[in-house]
């Protein structure tokens, strides 16, 4: 990143900037933390995977057994398919190569879609797009910006393997596949950009994108004759390539193109529509929708509906398939002991049963419903900073009244969101003919609320207290948590370490019952986070 | 707390970091009048809006809605109606349905005068806001604003965005709204609207209150230029009150300015012998460069 910054900052006042080069670096000043952060991820998520390889693989059986999990269908669907175990590279693109590749595909698609046709939206490239630079120019320098990025992060995720030893072919195949897939979601959230004239619209059709390649290289991985599926998904083509066994450059080529294509598509476009338009144009006109117009409260529920629908389309279906593969999984685990005696070893206790199996999974849902919280926090600041609330702000309505409406709303969203992960796995169970009540997974996914209610109350403060802060800190507990207990599992880090997490309290439900102590202790530190929210939100200014 | 002021506030101040945005401020406007707030760019009238909005915290002093601490925004919104310097709109909502926002949970609105208002601010209310252009987005505040029921409007440069024909509704309807009681607080930098719709006018420079005046009484506490043709002896006016840079332009004609009241000048002028005379107002226009200066600008 800093090459790209060093000669913005060189060019002094005195001498006179070249527009487009001011565009640039608009463009990069607006993504470079999130830009550092995502790469920082990639590649120490990649390093401490690999690091932890020589211990797993010491004991011989472990290893041996690893192997076998290549054969059963409901794994290679939910984690890939494994190939390579056997070496430090292959199993490091196992465990974290979906894993970093998805975290690069989104934040792609929410910077581009944020910097391009989210400042385009809010009006602010309009005086941009007075001076010399072109609608054009503006949106391939801020695509620019993005590309750099995640290219970045492949090249970051390669050198990591170089560094721990993997062969060179296999480090360079899945940096540049990872690189490739981010520089794809980048450009199909340039196009969806420049075809909706909408931020929501464009991300979510971007996001939607990612969540059908997902699926097709889950489906295309999990059913051999379904295979060639893969080759219709990016994530099926980062698979196809096979770093540190096949090494194939052909599913690279086809992504790069498919890259390619959609990059010039989406420039193509940007030349042929006008500021603040897109292709798609708005209705001019339609009937009024009054429901839920009544309250700020009902306003809330209102602005939640759309995008919630989405996060609960994502979650739904990610859930529906664990329950469909669970029972598969679970016979699979319980068939091979020293799997199962090494998944324990690793934190994942009796994956045998189904219990167990969907406890773990639903440990995980708290990272989406903790981002959902954060983002619609984030959301709410946003509103704020771009002046949409300031009507709202002077009505006879109390900021306690304002925030608290919003952080109901959120919590009433985070609340369906679990439970349709709860009843969508009871589903995929149900479905297998498992045996796994309705209420055991409700009670499984709402065990993790106390996290997602810890998310949105760390949210709120900082809504209260450093609005700025807004959705890095709603993402702190949860996924910061997450990561902290797995880097602190990894390098064994001392007790309290690992306890400062919130999932460290969390009961394996249904397994378990639920851990009523921790449950409230978590609650009420966040309803006590909320009360401070309350207090500064009241007594700052309103950022318009 | 006196409620016969629709507006009170007692050295009010923000600051900004190291920038005074409002020094000190302490003014009054009555209930029912309509009270123009002047100052160049920067002066810090949006400022002193959102401190009476209790959107923004004062850093020092207090404001009053009709006696309400502007702090209980529950209760002083109440009171009144406002319409922002710059109107953003949820870009996904139609004009309709924020109306319908706006009604719902304001203070009480007149849907038959609201009616009144979208036909003649020529407003199409199918339209999601994200196609509004500026003056249409500031239609929908203003008609929001103008039809409730508020006692107070409070109005941030609410036609920078109008055309002179919406412009000519706009002071209609002000003159509407001070017909029914309510009172306007109206911040402006078109100073032929200030003149037509103000009863009162409050001029701001860096942050100061530099001068709160009826408007008529604006010209009187400003230079007139008389001048005058005369027969025999110029007449005296050395000594004269109110009486500076008097020049001779011609044979038989004298040119002076007056400040304040005229009398003291007339009286002298009696000894003379005048054949005409003839007084020039200075343009509002005039009076407010004066007011603003060039130091103002910041
Ligand atoms: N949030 C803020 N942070 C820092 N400074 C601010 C902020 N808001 C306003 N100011 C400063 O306060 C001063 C007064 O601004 P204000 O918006 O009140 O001016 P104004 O009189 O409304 O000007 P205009 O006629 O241009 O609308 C300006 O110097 C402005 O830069
Ligand atoms: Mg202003």
């Amino acid at each position: 990143m800093t090459t790209v910054t060093a000669p913005a900052t060189t060019a002094g006042s005195s001498v006179p900037v070249v527009p487009g080069r001011a565009v640039t670096r608009l463009g990069v000043r607006q993504i470079r933390r999130g830009a550092l952060i995502v790469v920082a991820l990639a590649a120490g998520m990649t390093a401490l995977v690999a690091a932890t390889y020589d211990s797993i693989m010491a004991d011989p059986a472990a290893a041996g057994s690893l192997q076998a999990l290549a054969g059963n269908p409901a794994i290679r669907t939910l984690f890939g398919e494994p190939v390579a175990l056997d070496t430090t590279g292959g199993f490091t693109v196992w465990r974290v190569g979906t894993v970093i590749a998805v975290l690069l595909g989104v934040w792609a698609i929410l910077a581009t879609t944020r910097i391009t046709r989210g400042e385009e939206d809010a009006g602010r490239w309009d005086v941009l797009l007075s001076g010399r630079v072109t609608l054009r120019a503006a949106v391939i320098r801020h695509v620019a910006a993005v590309m750099t990025a995640t290219v970045a992060a492949g090249g970051a995720v390669s050198v990591v393997l170089l560094l721990v030893g993997a062969p060179s072919a296999g480090a360079l195949v899945h940096g540049a596949g990872v690189g490739l897939l981010g520089l794809y979601f980048v450009a199909v959230a340039a196009l969806a950009g420049q075809v909706f004239p909408a931020r929501a619209a464009a991300t979510g059709t971007a996001v939607a994108v990612l969540g059908v390649g997902l699926l097709l290289r889950m489906v295309g991985d999990g059913i051999i004759d379904l295979g060639w599926l893969r080759w219709l998904s990016p994530f099926g083509l980062l698979a196809l390539s096979s770093p540190f066994h096949q090494d194939r450059i052909l599913p690279l080529l086809v992504l790069l193109a498919a890259t390619a294509l959609v990059t010039a598509t989406a420039v193509g476009a940007a030349g042929h529509r006008d500021v603040r338009g897109g292709l798609v144009a708005t209705s001019s006109g339609r009937q009024a929708r009054l429901l839920l117009l009544g309250s700020v409260e009902a306003f809330a529920v209102r602005r939640l509906s759309r995008p919630w629908t989405g996060w609960a389309l994502g979650i739904g279906a990610y859930y529906l398939l664990i329950g469909a593969t669970a029972v598969s999984i679970t016979e699979f685990l319980a068939d091979n002991p020293a799997l199962a005696g090494e998944a324990a070893n690793a934190g994942f206790a009796e994956l045998g049963a189904v219990e167990g199996f969907t406890a773990t999974l639903f440990a995980i849902l708290a990272l989406p419903v903790g981002g959902f919280t954060a983002v619609r926090m984030g959301a709410f600041i946003t509103a704020e900073t771009d002046r949409q609330m300031t009507l709202l702000s002077a009505q006879p309505v109390s900021r306690l009244r304002l925030l608290g409406a919003e952080l109901l709303a959120t919590a009433a969203g985070a609340v369906a969101l679990a439970t349709v992960a709860g009843a969508l796995t009871w589903a995929g169970v149900a479905a297998v003919s498992g045996r796994l009540g309705l209420l055991a997974a409700a009670q499984g996914a709402w065990n993790i609320l106390p996290i997602v209610l810890l998310s949105l109350a760390a949210a709120a403060l900082a809504a209260g207290w450093a609005p700025r802060a807004t959705a890095v800190a709603g993402a702190l507990p949860a996924t910061g948590g997450f990561l902290l207990l797995v880097i602190g599992e990894s390098v064994d880090a001392p007790g309290w370490v690992r306890n400062l997490s919130p999932f460290a309290h969390l009961a394996p439900v249904p397994l378990h019952t639920v851990d009523w102590p921790a449950t409230l202790m978590m609650t009420g530190i966040a309803g006590a986070m909320i009360a401070a929210a309350m207090i500064g939100y009241q007594r700052r200014d309103l950022r318009s | 707390m006196n409620s016969d002021f629709a507006l009170r506030t007692a050295g009010l101040t923000k600051r900004y970091g190291r920038l005074t945005a409002l020094d000190d401020l302490t003014l009054e406007v009555c209930a029912g009048e309509v009270f123009g707030f002047l100052g160049p760019n920067g002066a810090g009238k949006s400022t002193t809006i959102r401190l009476l909005l209790g959107l923004a915290r004062p850093t020092a002093g207090q404001a009053w809605v009709f006696g309400v601490g502007a702090a209980d925004v529950a209760r002083a919104h109440r009171l009144l109606a406002y319409v922002p310097a710059d109107v953003a709109l949820w870009p996904q909502l139609t004009g309709a349905e924020i109306l319908h926002l706006q009604a719902s949970t304001g203070p009480g609105v007149d849907y038959a005068y609201q009616a009144e208002l979208v036909e003649r601010f020529e407003l199409d209310l199918s339209k999601p806001a994200r196609t509004y252009s500026t003056g249409n987005r500031q239609k929908v505040a203003l008609v929001a604003a103008f039809a409730t029921r508020a006692p107070l409007l409070v109005l941030d440069e609410p036609t920078s965005g109008l055309d002179p024909l919406m412009e000519r509704v706009f002071r209609t309807a002000v003159a509407a709204a001070r017909d029914r009681g309510q009172t306007v607080f109206l911040s402006s930098h078109q100073l032929a609207e200030v003149e037509a719709v103000c009863d009162r006018v409050a001029i701001l420079r860096a942050g100061r209150l530099i001068q709160v005046a009826p408007i008529g009484e604006l010209r009187g506490l400003h230079r007139s230029e008389v001048t005058l043709t005369y027969t025999g002896q110029p007449p005296n006016l050395d000594t004269i009150a109110g009486v500076q840079d008097v020049r001779q332009p011609g044979e038989g004609r004298l040119r002076f300015t007056l400040t304040g009241p005229p009398g003291p000048a007339l009286t002298a002028l009696a000894d003379a012998d005048i054949t005409a005379l003839a007084v020039r107002e200075p343009s509002l226009e005039e009076i407010f460069l004066d007011y603003y200066g060039t130091e103002a600008v910041r």
